[in-house]
C-alpha cells in the first residue's frame, strides 16, 4: 500500500528571477524574530530611542515654552542641548547594542549552513554565491542600520516637527550625511567581521569569540601601547576609539580622542571590510564551485 | 526541451579536486527515463551529480545538460533540477513546512505558490502532522523525505538521488524507493538514482550506469546488461550429469552449477550448441532443459567492478 495519500502533482506556476538574496533576507529575519534574545535586544534599542525622544520632547517643546515650569531647568542641562554631539553620543551607544546584536545574529550565519549541510542544498536551486552572501550582508546591514541610522534619522524628522522652522531644518540637514556616514562605519565592518568569522570557523560559540577578541585585543593593544609610549595616536589601533575618531571628525566635533588625521582610522575600517569580505567570499563561493 | 535532446550528455569529463582526479575522462549519454549509478564510494558518482549541478569545474571534455552547455548554464540547469544529497541535511530551528517552503521561495515561487506546493510535496512525502515540529526533532528516515520533498519542491525535470536510502531500515528503504518509482513511472521526470546498492537500483531503474574509478565502465538498459550470451548455455540433462561435467572438464570447458539447480557451460566459438545434444546422447542421456545463458546484473557487477554487490555494500 502506498505510505502517500495523494499522487504527486506538478507544478505550473511561474518563478521570480531576480533579487533572490532578498529571500535569504527575509528568512533570516524571520528566524531572527523568532528569537527572545533578538527581541530583548531590539527592546533595549527602543528604550534608547524612547529615551531621546523625551530629550526632544523636553528640549523643543518644555524649554521652548517660557511659561511652563520646567523651562528653565531644561535649558541649564547642556548634556540635554539638541546638536551634533547628541546623533553622535546616540550611535555611539547604540554600538556596543548593534555589537551585540551581530554576534548573535550574524555568528551562525553562514557556519551553521556549513554544518547542518545546508549550502549543497541552497545551490542546488537556482541562486549563486554572490546571491547567498549578498542576502547574509544585506540582513545584518539592514539589522545594523535599524539600531543606528534609521532612529537616527526618524529622531532629526521628530526634532523638525516639534520645532518647525527653516532654522531647524537647515540645521538637521548638515548631521544627515555624518549620521548616515558614522552608521554606516559601524555596521558594515563589523557585520563583515562576524560573516567572515562565521565563515572562518566551524560553530556559533568560536565565532562569537573570535568577533569579541579581535575588538578587546585591539582595544586592549591600543591603549597599552598609548600609555607605555606616551603617545596617544597608538589609540588608533583601538576599534572602539578609532571608531569615534571618525565620528568626532564626521560631526566636526572638537577636542579629538587623538590627533591622527581621519584617513588613518578609515583606512583600518576599509582594510577590516575588505579582508572579511574576500574570507566570505572565498569561502561561500568554494561552497558553490569546488576549487 | 526537444524531445531528441538527451538529459546529459558528457564527453571524456575529467573533474579534479586539487591533486585528485575523480572523474577520468566520464563519457555517457542519457535519455529521459530512470537511471541508476552504481558503484562503491569513491567511484565519483557524487562527483558526477555534483558537475551536472555546477558544482564542480569540469578540466577537460565537456557536459551538456538539457543540451545547455555546463557551468556557463548552471542556474538555467538548476531550474530544471532537483537534487537530494546524500549527506543528512537539518535546519535544526525551523520546521519541514518552513524549510521546504524557503528552498521553494528560493527556487523562485511566491510565498503563497511555495506553502502551497509544500503542503503538497510533504503530503507525498508522508511528513504528516510531524511537519511543523522542528527538523531537529526528526528521525534519519523523516530527513530523507524532507530530503526528497525539496528537491520536489519545483516539480523539476530532472531528478538527481545521492545514496536516497542511506541510515533507513527496511521498511523505510522499499517506502523510499516505492516514492522514487512513483514519481519516476508516473510523471515525465528523469531519475537519476545513485546507489552503491545494487538492489536498489535493480528495484527502480530501467537503467543502468555502472561506474568505477571515474569512468563509466558499463552503460545500458537492464536487458542489454543481462543479455543472453552467445556461446554460454544453461541445461538440465535427466541423469548422468557427472559424466557430462567430466567431459567439460577433460575439455577444458568452463561451467558451473547455478542456484535454480541448472548448469551454465560456455562452448568454444567454433562449436554449435547441437554439439551438447550429440554429448547428451553419447552418455545416453537427455537434455531436458535448454537455452541461452542471461547473465545476472551481480555478475555484471562483479566483471564491471572486480568485487562483489555484496562486498561493495559492507565496504560501504
Amino acid at each position: 500500500m502506498p505510505i502517500y495519500e495523494q499522487n504527486y502533482r506538478s507544478y505550473d506556476g511561474e518563478a521570480w528571477h531576480h533579487f533572490r538574496w532578498l529571500i535569504i533576507v527575509e528568512q533570516e529575519v524571520r528566524v531572527l524574530i523568532k528569537q527572545k534574545k533578538f527581541l530583548v535586544l531590539m527592546i533595549v534599542g527602543l528604550v534608547h530611542l524612547i529615551l531621546r525622544v523625551l530629550q526632544l520632547v523636553a528640549m523643543d517643546i518644555i524649554a521652548q515654552n517660557p511659561n511652563h515650569p520646567l523651562a528653565l531647568t531644561f535649558k541649564q542641562f547642556d548634556f540635554l542641548s539638541i546638536d551634533q554631539r547628541m546623533f553622535f553620543d546616540f550611535i555611539r551607544f547604540q554600538g556596543p547594542l548593534t555589537v551585540v546584536l551581530f554576534l548573535l545574529a550574524g555568528s551562525g550565519m553562514i557556519c551553521n549552513d556549513f554544518r547542518n549541510n545546508i549550502m549543497e542544498l541552497y545551490f542546488s536551486k537556482p541562486i549563486s554565491w554572490r546571491d547567498y552572501a549578498l542576502g547574509k550582508i544585506a540582513t545584518l546591514t539592514g539589522l545594523g542600520l535599524f539600531l543606528t541610522a534609521i532612529p537616527a534619522l526618524f529622531l532629526m524628522m521628530l526634532h523638525n516637527i516639534l520645532l518647525p522652522g527653516a532654522a531647524t531644518f537647515a540645521q538637521t540637514i548638515t548631521w544627515v550625511v555624518p549620521t548616515i556616514l558614522f552608521s554606516l562605519l559601524l555596521v558594515i565592518p563589523a557585520a563583515l567581521m562576524v560573516l567572515a568569522c562565521s565563515a572562518v570557523v566551524n560553530s556559533f560559540n568560536y565565532a562569537a569569540v573570535t568577533m569579541l577578541m579581535i575588538i578587546v585585543a585591539s582595544a586592549t593593544m591600543g591603549t597599552v601601547l598609548a600609555e607605555m609610549l606616551r603617545a596617544p595616536n597608538y589609540q588608533v589601533i583601538s576599534l572602539p576609539l578609532a571608531y569615534n575618531r571618525l565620528g568626532q571628525y564626521f560631526y566636526g566635533m572638537r577636542y579629538p580622542i587623538f590627533e591622527l588625521d581621519w584617513y588613518w582610522p578609515m583606512s583600518i575600517f576599509v582594510a577590516i571590510s575588505l579582508i572579511s569580505l574576500n574570507l566570505v567570499f572565498r569561502k561561500v563561493r568554494r561552497a558553490e564551485v569546488a576549487p | 526541451m526537444s524531445e531528441t535532446v538527451p538529459c546529459i550528455e558528457a564527453h571524456a569529463m575529467e573533474v579534479h579536486y586539487e591533486d585528485f582526479q575523480a572523474l577520468k575522462g566520464l563519457t555517457c549519454t542519457i535519455p529521459s527515463g530512470t537511471v541508476g549509478l552504481l558503484g562503491p564510494n569513491g567511484a565519483g558518482k557524487s562527483t558526477f551529480m555534483k558537475t551536472i549541478l555546477g558544482y564542480n569545474r569540469t578540466t577537460s571534455g565537456s557536459l551538456k545538460v538539457f543540451g545547455m552547455e555546463m557551468p556557463k548554464a548552471a542556474l538555467a540547469v538548476r531550474q530544471r533540477v532537483g537534487y537530494m544529497p546524500e549527506k543528512e541535511v537539518v535546519s535544526p530551528e525551523i520546521t519541514a513546512v518552513g524549510f521546504v517552503t524557503y528552498l521553494g521561495r528560493l527556487f523562485g515561487m511566491s510565498r503563497v505558490d511555495a506553502m502551497e506546493r509544500t503542503h503538497e510535496v510533504l503530503n507525498f512525502v508522508g511528513i504528516t502532522e510531524s511537519r511543523y515540529r522542528k527538523m531537529e526533532t526528526y528521525s534519519t528516515g523523516m530527513l530523507q523525505r524532507v530530503k526528497l520533498a525539496q528537491a520536489l519542491i519545483h516539480d523539476p525535470k530532472l531528478l538527481l538521488l545521492d545514496e536516497p536510502t542511506n541510515g533507513l531500515d527496511p521498511e523505510g528503504r522499499d517506502e523510499m524507493l516505492e516514492l522514487i518509482e512513483e514519481v519516476s513511472n508516473k510523471r515525465e521526470i528523469t531519475v537519476i538514482l545513485s546507489s552503491h546498492l545494487l538492489p536498489d537500483v535493480q528495484q527502480v531503474c530501467k537503467r543502468i550506469l555502472m561506474v568505477n574509478h571515474g569512468q563509466v565502465v558499463r552503460d545500458g538498459t537492464v536487458e542489454e546488461l543481462t543479455r543472453r550470451q552467445a556461446n554460454q548455455f544453461d541445461i538440465s540433462v535427466r541423469e548422468n550429469i557427472q559424466s557430462l561435467i567430466q567431459t567439460f572438464d577433460e575439455k577444458g570447458f568452463p561451467w558451473h552449477a547455478k542456484d535454480d539447480g541448472l548448469l551454465q557451460v560456455e562452448l568454444p566459438e567454433d562449436l554449435e550448441a547441437s554439439w551438447l545434444y550429440e554429448l547428451a546422447r553419447t552418455h545416453q542421456t537427455q537434455i531436458r532443459h535448454f537455452e541461452p545463458a542471461r547473465m545476472s546484473l551481480a555478475s555484471v557487477f562483479i566483471d564491471a567492478i572486480g568485487r562483489t554487490p555484496h562486498e561493495v555494500a559492507l565496504e560501504s
